[in-house]
């Protein structure tokens, strides 16, 4: 069975191209349009791995990793951040979170496949 | 020509012009972002459905290729140059979704120049705002007061448009991010 991963991001482009390139290597994808609508997803079904955005509308990246980690059933899910942003204090506040890693964008769909492969495997 | 007066009719008309003037300007500046973010937004759209739709094709068309050439005897410099095309619109594909991100960077950077564009407003309304009027027999405290909120209005105007614009997209150029994992 297919592994599950919610991508989330206000930008429909960023989202289209984040689940074709998960779709190409063999993952199902669930898209959520910012913060709050990735909660309500993640709350409907327990996913194999979290990508996001930092920066959205009405919930942000990092408010939403630290919701999730509040659920008992999102404690040991990877949660990547998907972000345009790339300094260190920003990437020290997303670990603070409870994110497992940082990847910047724009991302090669090569690249992001062997992460998030060697995260929750093929 | 002998001044005996401050001008400072002179003045507040002189600030309300260069007010009006600069606001002008950035309304058309704003309109020129906006007509931009939408063309922007289009030609994204109009581009992934594209891709999308020429990948799906190629996909189904190497599924014909493959069919074919597990029926028939294909000899091997034909293979050989049929595995070159497979790899590089591989390669090809992944440069493209790549670039394809642009829309997620330049909205983002729009967005932000547009709301310094009306932190400038701000400023220029409230420059063009201190208009009340002065009593002419305490011209020199008057002008100093008029000057002072001025600059304060100025001064919080411009704390706010530096303090609340963090620069969120450092990119310059389309080249793939840096990854950590924790």
């Amino acid at each position: 069975m297919a592994k599950t991963i919610l991508a989330v991001d206000d930008s429909g482009s960023l989202r289209q191209m984040v689940a074709f390139s998960l779709k190409a290597a063999g993952y199902d994808v669930v898209q959520a349009v910012d913060g709050q609508d990735g909660l309500n997803k993640a709350k409907e079904k327990t996913v194999d791995l979290v990508l996001t955005d930092q920066n959205m509308p009405i919930m942000d990246g990092l408010t939403l990793i630290k919701n999730l980690r509040e659920l008992g059933s999102y404690q040991k899910v990877p949660i990547l951040m998907l972000t345009t942003e790339s300094s260190d204090e920003m990437k020290a506040k997303g670990k603070a979170a409870g994110a497992n890693g940082w990847l910047v964008k724009p991302f090669d769909p090569k690249r992001l496949i062997e992460v998030v492969q060697k995260v929750i495997g093929s | 020509m002998e001044i005996k007066t401050l001008p400072i009719a002179e003045l507040r008309k002189l600030l309300a012009a260069v007010s009006d003037h600069g606001k002008q300007h950035l309304i058309e500046v704003e309109a020129d972002l906006l007509q931009t973010t939408y063309l922007l937004s289009e030609a994204i759209e109009k581009l992934s459905t594209s891709f999308t739709a020429v990948h799906e094709a190629v996909c189904e068309q190497q599924q014909v290729l493959d069919a074919l050439v597990a029926k028939y005897a294909i000899e091997k410099p034909v293979l050989e140059k049929l595995e070159t095309f497979k790899s590089k619109i591989g390669e090809e594909v992944n440069v493209a979704v790549t670039s394809l991100q642009f829309q997620d960077l330049t909205s983002q950077l729009i967005a932000r120049t547009i709301k310094r564009v009306n932190g400038l407003k701000d400023l220029l309304h409230e420059v063009e705002s201190h208009s009340n009027e002065m009593d002419p027999s305490h011209e020199h405290e008057e002008i100093v007061k008029f000057l002072e909120e001025i600059s304060n209005s100025l001064q919080v105007g411009s704390h706010a448009l530096s303090g609340g614009l963090r620069r969120s997209v450092g990119q310059k150029d389309m080249a793939t991010g840096e990854i950590d994992l924790f």
